[in-house]
């Protein structure tokens, strides 16, 4: 099969939203040779391209678009290790620390933006439920992050999400890190009230946000 | 009042439903992070494993059910307005905790404050549909340290009916119990009789107890104070996509929580309440306004009936962001539905967004909306004289009914008064610049609030409290008269 095809077909198993197909198509793809990378770009991430326009105009719902991306992710357990073997560098966008704030057990909402957050190439540190706020800024520290993406569902949980951005100006490191608040608790302007770099109402918003302040 | 409550499902599939459900806690069971919770459990005959996970023999589950007593009565500063269910049912309780307010005067959500509380609370207070204050809003002005004291205060202190809320932690939960004692006069009188009612969802779907509202609600219960629990179970995400797993994941863990209470302290009060949602899956947006939310409350009652306890919830949440028709239409239809299939408690009242702020005009017509549910439960009010088969003689064929003294003697009270439904000419509407719904309902919040709140308690307490706790906010109502209608 030549180049091209290969492309339309791991571009067109994404859409499919079909792991298997994935799978199956990435390993033919490495067998005949094509550079991870490209089937990275050239394949599958015009795939996801047509998933977030079918998503956007509500063609398809979020448990299809959930399923485009678990494919991916499961593309890239294989194209990872062949990337690091090829000697590729690590393309990623950037380092996101992210977990529910102190006092909170809620995480479905985190856990589909880990998802999306890696499909759309971060490098994702998930640090769970009821996370006390320094684990955010230890973890981010350790991990060199990018962005502290916190999430509070309950209404009595959210001060939580002061707490970390009040921490980090003591520390004297709040330039460090971009910190992004979400979950059904918050809204754009409470993250103004708080001095967060970042708010969005869904997990779709929140990767396009993110991109936008890792750039 | 006879009315044969609107069942949704057969007695055969209710029985199903709680087969079902102890099949799910007997071999799916309940993760519950709280070590003393574990505890609990284990010395009550169900297993838990290194992990946390526990499991439920059927027969213990039918041992605590069993325990439950079949009503709660919520009690507050004045006896009077003590209610319990399912007695005195339907109850409207307000919607609790949102973090926002739409400012009365601007129309702009904002933060709400201590003050926006004591507001709230005059309002409630006065408004004859609602029965409970469940504190509608946070504090963004709490001092450090009393972030609940900054929410119970302005709400007791200008409300005499029963007061429920949450708290988040042991420390915020401990000052509370201890304004209560101030205002009760002491811990024994409090005990006696106490005025704060509890609530909490320690129950985080799926299947899962959390650490600090179950350590709240292990607390409250080992002292025998108020306190009930809604589990949330949210379809699609947190529960299976149809509505009967859902049901069933609901039903498994109001099991689970009352069983839990009542092996804390057999014999402890408890609701059936419940928000349950099918997310929107669309976009996974949560949808407490949708339709299915009142069917799967309507199906709840009918499983309250079953285990003869009191039933309700968080019924008449609305998504819209205005007081418009979605909000109309959502609140309705959900409350009326699981008013006619009996639910005993609908916490509705006065927010937008589901839980997300507080609207003064939205509270004036959830009101309206619980009187109009109230009105349905009240009936038909069948007697003989009701018939009026003497009345009709009277009048005859063409006869005119305005005149009999029959027709003045009941004519306050056959039928409601809505203060915010307009019955007039379209011309008068016309006139008056064509006022809308949220116009008219902000105009009666406006009545109420401009007039000092007779709930207040007297200046001596006050500063009985207020030395006690010091650091206290004012926690007055004050309303700022605006110019013209935001």
């Amino acid at each position: 099969m030549g180049n091209e095809a290969m492309y339309e077909q791991l571009k067109q198993a994404i859409v499919d939203q079909d792991a298997d197909a994935v799978l199956e198509a990435v390993n033919e793809a490495l067998a005949e040779g094509i550079d991870p990378r490209d089937v990275i770009n050239k394949g599958l991430l015009p795939g996801l391209n047509v998933i977030g326009e079918q998503f956007e105009s509500e063609d398809i719902f979020l448990p299809e678009l959930m399923q485009a991306a678990l494919a991916f992710q499961a593309a890239m357990t294989v194209l990872e290790p062949a990337i690091k073997e090829a000697g590729g560098a690590d393309e990623k966008k950037g380092t996101i620390v992210i977990g529910t704030v102190k006092g909170d057990l809620h995480s479905i909402g985190k856990n589909i933006l880990k998802l999306l957050f890696e499909t759309s190439g971060f490098e994702v540190h998930d640090l769970g439920i009821d996370v006390d706020l320094f684990k955010f800024i230890d973890k981010a520290n350790e991990v060199n992050a990018d962005i502290i993406a916190i999430s509070a569902l309950l209404t009595t949980t959210l001060i939580g999400q002061r707490d970390v951005i009040d921490a980090l100006k003591d520390q004297g490191t709040r330039d460090k890190y971009k910190v992004m608040v979400g979950g059904g608790a918050t809204t754009q302007e409470w993250a103004e009230t708080i001095g967060a770099d970042g708010w969005s109402g869904s997990a779709y918003d929140a990767v396009v946000k993110a991109t936008e302040l890792v750039s | 009042m006879h009315m044969k409550h609107v069942e949704l499902l057969t007695a055969k599939q209710v029985e199903r439903v709680h087969e079902a459900s102890l099949w799910v806690l007997e071999n799916v069971g309940v993760l519950a992070h709280h070590a003393p919770a574990r505890e609990v459990f284990k010395a009550h005959g169900c297993s838990v494993d290194a992990d946390g996970l526990v499991k439920f023999p059927p027969t213990v589950v039918a041992k605590y059910v069993q325990a439950c007593p079949s009503s709660f009565t919520f009690r507050g500063r004045d006896p009077q307005y003590d209610r319990t269910i399912p007695d005195c049912g339907p109850v409207v309780v307000t919607g609790s905790s949102a973090p926002n307010v739409v400012d009365p005067a601007t129309g702009v959500e904002r933060r709400a404050t201590s003050t926006d509380i004591a507001n709230i609370a005059h309002l409630i207070n006065e408004l004859k549909g609602f029965d409970i204050f469940s504190i509608s809003t946070l504090a963004d002005d709490a001092p450090p340290g009393q972030f609940s004291l900054s929410r119970f205060y302005p709400a007791l202190k200008n409300c005499l009916k029963p007061v429920r809320s949450n708290t988040p932690n042991m420390d915020d939960l401990r000052q509370v119990i201890r304004l209560g004692e101030l205002i009760a006069g002491g811990a024994d009188a409090y005990r006696e009789r106490p005025i704060i009612n509890h609530h909490y969802c320690p129950m985080v779907s799926p299947l899962t107890m959390d650490i600090d509202s179950t350590e709240a609600v292990m607390y409250l219960t080992e002292r025998g104070l108020p306190v009930y629990t809604t589990v949330v179970p949210n379809a699609g995400l947190t529960s299976p996509m149809t509505l009967m797993g859902t049901l069933i994941v609901g039903n498994a863990e109001f099991l689970a929580i009352t069983v839990f209470q009542q092996m804390v302290k057999e014999g402890t009060p408890i609701i059936y309440a419940s928000l349950p949602t099918v997310a929107d899956m669309r976009t996974g947006a949560y949808a407490p306004g949708a339709i299915e939310t009142g069917m799967l409350c309507m199906a709840q009652a009918q499983l309250g009936h079953f285990y003869n306890v009191p039933t309700g919830g968080y019924i008449g949440l609305t998504n819209a962001h205005s007081n418009d028709a979605q909000s109309g239409y959502e609140t309705g239809m959900n409350t009326l539905g699981a008013v006619l299939a009996g639910a005993t408690l609908l916490n509705m009242g006065g927010l937008f967004s589901s839980l997300m702020a507080f609207d003064f005009g939205k509270a004036v017509v959830d009101d309206e909306i619980a009187l109009m549910n109230k009105r349905v439960v009240r009936g038909l009010e069948f007697s003989e004289d009701s018939l009026a088969l003497d009345v009709i003689a009277q009048a005859g064929p063409g006869g005119d009914y305005m005149k009999s003294k029959h027709t003045k003697s009941l004519m306050k009270t056959t039928a409601l008064f809505p203060k915010v439904a307009d019955r007039g000419m379209r011309a008068q509407w016309e006139a008056a610049g064509r006022p809308d719904a949220q116009s008219r309902a902000r105009a009666v919040a406006r009545g109420i609030l401009s007039q000092p709140n007779p709930a207040v308690w007297a200046p001596d307490l006050d500063a009985r409290i207020r030395a006690e706790l010091p650091g206290l906010v004012a926690g007055d109502a004050v309303w700022a008269e605006a110019e013209g209608d935001a």
